[in-house]
């Protein structure tokens, strides 16, 4: 038999805040975090705004682990743990280490070692790389170094498929927990702010001056960003068992591959149609019944026009009554951590029907015509929530989350 | 439950690009161990390594553009391209159904990131590459390959550091017995570059090729071994649904029956813990399969030449095996391809299914005399002649990841 | 460099980026149309030639390049 999988406890390291209920109420106000970068000098560039994790202290949430030894995306990765733990009321000494699994989502993994490599490389200072490169840099330390830190020794993994992670990394610990091979399992995704990304992003033209504006029709692109979202899975009979609130079942997931192009998405939206489809038949759930949709909205021109031509391929009449937002017109893109975040956001809106608005929409693009919650957050019964984001390489993937009946 | 077969398999290896090829040069104690000729090893305390020198992915590719794809994404790409080919996938086929990807690497392409990274650095940030960039994400070979063969499936990229490829195979195992596919390529790749070669050598794991007096050598399970050898390559599994496999009249190699996942969150630093997890994976395994440890016949070993994991893995099979650990005839085939992270497990399992095959578990290459308190006793240079109707595939990373398979002869 | 210098290195550039036979692009071939390419294909050769020629030109104008004489015409103009 099958276990059913809930959501019990989320944790947010965001631009604009930490902690699952101070992030809730900054998205709910539509607070953005769009500022000049702080990271390391966008002189040479010809965009010069990110979306930063300030004021972040790790040591505040590594209790075992020390801070010099993970890289910045681990740290987020604990810090979002621990707050999904507490959250989920989650006394891990009740359950055996090894019930208890990892699955973490992110794009680039622990760049800022490779980019510290590099600096020693062009400087011919690379004997000053020592064995703390091979120790932080690759991307399963994600994952491992949330491990360690609390001596957890079941399933442990990172799913580095770029900006669509998070949605896989969740769809690994849904089918962990419904085939019985986990317990509990925290699942998320995490990166840090890169120079590398920021470098590649702005060179494609895709990176917008000042803000992110997704579905507006002068909207000049995405704002990177940064941070972690981790939430605590389990199934629905130890969420009943131990007494937990459960802000959402998850249900289903789709995962597709345009096969088309590494940056640009089907233009018909081929593969995004057929995860939202998977999603839907999985998770046993009709399209009229979807109450919400967390949109990848990244803000880009393509990217918003395609996947408005998604959702109403697939929702046909009914897309014009659904709303939909996408949250990174406050945050940013935070790469392998979106869809987490993401994810975190569709729990919320089902617990307290409730969606997040989409800010800096002033004037609608004709070509994305669909109810989009513009600039303002909305009272909303939601009783299935849609969750998309897309990737490089072609990669489309869609969860379906629902409020929980017993 | 629905059953998992092996339809296909596709290599890339530093001993050839058929598992026929390969298991031989295994039986034969070949090696590729030679200084890289793509980078210089100067100053470096390890100058050897086991590299494709050859791999030319037009051969596999035809006349295609493959600016667009890397090393690791050619290789892949050159991977998948036989294992369709060899489980009698068509373009036909491949239009009616979304066949997918599960790809496992460790890094993707720490190359092209550097390299990507390094241009901005010199040139300035507007004169980075837009190509390269769509290769910095780790996924970049998963997405590529799957372009260039049409996998419009699930496309998903699986990081646990060495075991990568493995963990890659139960993932996509796990997705066919639940339903979600019922084709699936999966394995994994790694491409042998300076970026990580240096890394590991600042990291001390490798094998120094020159250490004064007392001379080490990279061999699995040997007492004078002093770390491991880094190799490259791809190897991707045709799995699939066994009705349908029945269904479409494919040829099955090899059935997967079971799989394990643990994690030492000491990290390989504590002994106990790190023998506890690797235990534990293959336990996890075996129960997965239905099987009592004594129904396996033969060992493929994770062991490479690590001062530590070589041990744990060890000790770890004894307490999992007990009095059968005795007679558990135990191969290594590190010894002869080198640590070729992400690729190392998928390249396990097909070599195993030649040993079904053929009958024969290679020896391991170099081995002379093992640790003295290593409880494993059917180690040895030479060759066994073996009858395999379950074999247990390891599958461990030096830092935690540990990954355990049960292969099955089918039917 | 003049043009005709500046058209074999263009066409070399678009050569190893597109795998495309020189003879096979015309001079004033339309790198969507003609020789179609993708927009990252594109811009790829447009920033490999800047970086080859060591100059830089601005976005706007970059965007606006359709041909591959458009490309040779640019070029010239930076390098003067």
């Amino acid at each position: 038999m099958e276990h059913r999988v809930v959501i019990t406890g989320i944790g947010l390291v965001t631009p604009i805040g930490t902690g699952c209920a101070t992030v809730w109420r900054n998205l709910l106000a539509g607070r953005c975090s769009f500022a000049p970068v702080e990271a390391y000098d966008t002189r040479d560039f010809s965009v010069h705004y990110g979306a930063e994790v300030k004021e972040f202290s790790a040591t505040h949430y590594l209790l075992n682990t020390d801070v010099e030894t993970i890289g910045r995306a681990s740290q987020f990765a604990i810090a979002a743990s621990r707050l999904a733990l507490e959250d989920a009321g989650l006394v891990l000494d009740t359950i055996g280490p090894e019930q208890v699994g990892v699955s973490m989502g992110t794009t680039s993994g622990e760049p800022l070692e490779i980019e510290r490599f590099d600096d020693c490389f062009v400087n011919e200072k690379l004997e000053r790389v020592g064995a703390e490169f091979m120790a932080r840099y690759p991307c399963h330390n994600i994952s491992a170094n949330i491990a360690s830190e609390f001596e957890l020794g079941g399933l442990n993994i990172v799913i580095p498929t770029a900006c669509a992670a998070g949605n896989y990394a969740v769809a690994y610990a849904f089918d962990a927990l419904r085939t019985g091979r986990a317990s509990v399992m925290l699942a998320g995704g995490a990166d840090p702010f890169s120079r590398i990304t920021y470098t590649g992003f702005a060179r494609l033209g895709a990176i917008a001056p000042e803000i992110c504006q997704p579905f507006d029709r002068h909207r000049k692109g995405m704002i990177p960003g940064e941070g972690a979202g981790v939430l605590v899975l389990e199934t629905l009979a130890g969420a009943i068992g131990r007494g937990a609130r459960i802000y959402a079942e998850v249900t289903g997931y789709g995962l597709s591959c345009d096969a088309h192009h590494m940056t640009a998405a089907h233009p018909e939206s081929d593969g995004a149609v057929r995860a939202m489809e998977e999603a839907l038949r999985s998770s046993g759930t009709r399209a009229e019944d979807v109450s919400y949709i967390s949109a990848h909205g990244t803000g880009t021109l393509t990217n918003d026009r395609l996947e408005t031509i998604a959702v109403k391929r697939l929702f046909k009449q009914a897309a014009y009554r659904l709303p939909i937002s996408s949250i990174k017109s406050m945050i940013g893109h935070t790469m392998g951590a979106a869809s987490a975040i993401e994810t975190a956001v569709c729990a919320l809106a089902i617990h307290q029907d409730r969606i997040p608005p989409t800010m800096n929409l002033i004037e609608p693009d004709p070509e994305c015509d669909l109810d989009y919650v513009p600039n303002q957050a909305r009272e909303h019964k939601v009783n299935v929530a849609m969750n998309n984001a897309y990737a490089f390489g072609g990669n489309n993937s869609s969860l379906i989350l629902k409020k929980c009946e017993v | 439950m629905r059953q998992v077969v092996i339809t296909g398999d596709g290599l890339i290896s530093s001993l050839g690009d058929h598992r026929t090829v390969l298991h031989t040069a295994l039986c034969d104690g070949r090696s590729a161990i030679k200084p890289p000729e793509f980078f210089s090893t100067e100053k470096l305390g390890c100058t050897l390594a086991c590299e494709i020198t050859a791999f030319d992915a037009q051969k596999y590719l035809g006349k295609r553009n493959l600016r667009p794809l890397d090393r690791t994404a050619r290789l892949v790409a050159a991977a998948a391209q036989l294992a369709l080919e060899d489980s009698g996938f068509t373009d036909e086929m491949k239009v009616h159904e979304a066949v997918g990807l599960v790809l496992g690497t460790m890094f993707g392409s720490i190359h092209t990131i550097s390299e990507f990274d390094r241009r901005a650095l010199t040139a300035g940030p507007s004169y980075a590459s837009p190509m390269d960039f769509a290769n910095t994400v780790i996924s970049a070979a998963t997405g590529q390959t799957a372009i260039m063969q049409n996998l419009r499936g699930v496309n998903s990229t699986i990081s646990t550091g060495a075991s990568s490829g493995l963990q890659a195979i139960a993932y996509a195992a796990d997705l066919i017995r639940m339903g979600s596919a019922r084709a699936l390529l999966a394995g994994g790749a790694e491409e042998l570059c300076f970026e990580s070669f240096y890394g590991f050598e600042r990291a001390g794991l490798l094998c120094p090729s020159n250490n004064g007096d007392q001379v080490k050598y990279p061999i699995p399970f040997d007492v004078r071994r002093g770390g491991f050898l880094l190799g490259e390559g791809a190897a991707l599994l045709m799995l699939e649904d066994a009705s349908r496999a029945r269904e479409r009249g494919a040829r099955v190699l090899a059935e997967v029956k079971g799989t394990g996942s643990a994690f030492d969150s000491s990290r390989g630093k504590n002994g106990e813990k790190a023998i506890k997890a690797i235990a534990h994976a293959a336990r996890l395994a075996l129960k997965d399969a239905e099987l009592q440890p004594n129904s396996i016949d033969c060992l493929s070993a994770s062991a490479s030449g690590s001062l530590r994991v070589d041990r744990h893995e060890a000790h770890a099979m004894a307490d999992v095996f007990a009095s059968a650990a005795q007679k558990l005839p135990v191969t290594a085939i590190k010894s002869m391809l080198g640590e070729t992270l992400g690729a190392a497990g998928a390249l396990q399992v097909i070599a195993l299914m030649e040993t079904m095959r053929d009958r024969v578990l290679p020896g391991i290459r170099g081995l002379e005399e093992t640790d003295g308190d290593f409880p494993l006793t059917m180690i040895s240079p030479q060759n066994r002649q073996v009858d395999v109707s379950f074999g247990l595939v390891n599958s461990i990373s030096f830092d935690g990841h540990c990954c355990s398979l049960v292969l099955a002869r089918y039917p | 460099m003049n043009a005709i210098e500046i058209r074999t290195a263009v066409k070399r550039t678009i050569s190893t980026t597109a795998n495309l036979e020189t003879a096979e692009i015309g001079d004033n071939a339309s790198y969507k149309d003609d020789l179609k390419l993708d927009s990252l294909t594109i811009l790829e050769i447009a920033v490999g030639l800047e970086y080859e020629f060591k100059i830089k030109i601005p976005d706007e104008e970059l965007s606006e390049i359709r041909t591959v004489g458009d490309s040779v015409r640019i070029i010239q103009q930076y390098l003067a």
